[in-house]
């Protein structure tokens, strides 16, 4: 996986404990296409707070381009946005 | 450690924000951990604020000191990596920091933004021995928020503080009192707190060069040659020193002061500069609820010359008009036309701003009062920006001088 770090636009569902879970993804690709990511399995999730920075980390797989792909997703809790942080 | 003696530890964060500013971009993707090469992170050149605030240890090894220009750390060392300071990223790593300690202590004392006194009496039944302690916290933050800190383990706050300072990173010390002749009186004495730049050439020049030269020396000498002053840093030369870890500190005295985008030359540029700074410090005395009895202006000139007058005020105000006043008649008096690098105010003998004193010859107190907490309340709650005077615009000058960041910041101060 190589490292990225570019926000994306996502749909997640929170529980009513305001748990996040991401269910869809687009993201810009370098060529400038942007392609959309569904069908999320979260394989693990985990929860960090560097710098006194909260972030929720989540290692997925889901398939892109029609093969099975490992990413890591975070959500900047101070800010909202989602990442995309490795792919 | 005997159980009936205080236990005090010192928390300090190694290149507190070089680390932080590291962690940081880690978080956000960077490649590259700015510890591990030679960095700094420095003020902006361009508005004459260009200097080192912080540096990695591998920069350190180009003998790059902090508060040097970036122009001479770029001649040691031309592959530095300088970032700009990011100061509400090192406010919220702080807090943090806090908040992991609270955990351990109800005792605890933000010293400044990167150095925290914590108070361990009577904690280990709760969370064990100090040292194992502190290590175990020390782990913690490295493992949680991702930086390294020097803890100190002592039984008052300045050994605690000095024994912090020992090898780093990532490490814990200890200084008790029978270790005070082996470990702190070898270091030479510019490490002692308290012992600044002036205090240091003075002990130089009596043949004082070791924290154990000043500990042995009869304190009566001292308090000849540096007043009250050398009896103060013959005890903590000794480890005497027996303060509370506050959480409130009490408030001795407030000011703002910075360095001039461009040199002020005329009046009516340093008087603007005055009235900036007079607002923020007016606003920060208004939110303590504090009144000023001394008002002092001081001026550095492009020569790095200095020099400082102050007054005491006929009633103690926190009005801005008034303070502006009394700081343009201070820099009338004190200014000889030279143009100007650095302007400061400072306010002291400060008094509760409960009640105050009605004056015949001040006739409009009570229009200034409700004037200036208006605009308190417009400026906390939609920013600094959003009510400024009209003569700071195409001034050049920012309307509200001084301070890194509009949020009350942890400055180091004098008193433990």
């Amino acid at each position: 996986m190589k490292v990225l770090m570019k926000s994306i636009e996502m749909i997640a569902w929170f529980t009513q404990d305001g748990l996040p879970t991401p269910v869809r993804f687009r993201m810009e690709q370098p060529d400038g296409n942007r392609i959309v990511v569904s069908k999320i399995r979260i394989l693990k999730r985990k929860e960090e707070k560097l710098a006194g920075n909260p972030m929720m980390l989540f290692t997925c797989q889901s398939a892109i381009h029609g093969r099975e792909k490992l990413f890591e997703i975070r959500y900047e809790l101070k800010t909202c946005k989602w990442y995309i942080y490795k792919m | 450690m005997e159980t009936n003696r205080r236990v005090i530890f010192h928390i300090d964060v190694n290149s507190a924000y070089l680390s932080w500013e590291a962690v940081y971009r880690l978080q956000h993707g960077a490649t590259v951990d700015l510890r591990t090469i030679p960095s700094a992170v420095g003020g902006d050149a361009t508005t004459r604020h260009g200097i080192i605030l912080a540096k990695s240890i591998p920069a350190k090894r180009y003998k790059i000191h902090t508060g040097e220009t970036l122009y001479s750390a770029k001649l040691k060392c031309p592959d530095l990596v300088v970032v700009p300071p990011r100061y509400h990223i090192y406010l919220q790593c702080s807090k943090a920091l806090i908040s992991l300690l609270e955990e351990y202590s109800p005792s605890i004392q933000q010293f400044s933004i990167d150095e925290v006194f914590l108070d361990y009496t009577h904690m280990d039944p709760h969370w064990g021995d100090p040292i194992e302690a502190a290590h175990r916290i020390k782990d913690r933050i490295r493992e949680e928020l991702g930086f390294t800190v020097n803890i100190g383990v002592s039984s008052n706050k300045l050994l605690a503080k000095m024994a912090s300072d020992f090898k780093k990173p990532d490490n814990v010390h200890t200084l008790s009192t029978h270790e005070i002749k082996e470990k702190m009186w070898p270091l030479a004495v510019e490490k002692l707190f308290m012992v600044g730049r002036a205090t240091t050439s003075k002990l130089h020049s009596k043949g004082i060069f070791t924290i154990g030269d000043l500990a042995t020396t009869d304190p009566k000498l001292l308090v000849q040659w540096l007043k009250s002053h050398g009896r103060l840093i013959w005890e903590l030369a000794n480890g005497i020193e027996n303060s509370p870890v506050r959480k409130d500190f009490p408030v001795k005295g407030l000011g703002n002061s910075s360095t001039l985008p461009f040199d002020a030359e005329d009046q009516k540029t340093a008087h603007r500069a005055l009235l900036s700074l007079t607002e923020t410090v007016a606003m920060r005395l208004r939110n303590i609820r504090k009144s000023a009895g001394v008002l002092s202006v001081s001026i550095k000139d492009r020569d790095f010359q200095t020099c400082s007058h102050q007054t005491k005020l006929d009633v103690p105000t926190h009005s801005t008009k008034i303070l502006y006043q009394t700081a343009c008649r201070l820099f009338d008096e004190v200014w000889q036309g030279q143009p100007l690098r650095h302007l400061g105010i400072r306010t002291t003998e400060l008094y509760s701003d409960d009640l105050y004193q009605l004056s015949f010859f001040e006739t409009d107190i009570e229009r200034q009062r409700a004037l200036d907490t208006a605009v308190d309340e417009i400026r906390a709650q939609y920013g600094c920006d959003s009510v400024i005077r009209s003569c700071f615009l195409y001034s050049g000058l920012n309307s509200m001088m001084g301070g890194v960041i509009q949020e009350e910041y942890p400055m180091m101060s004098s008193i433990l």
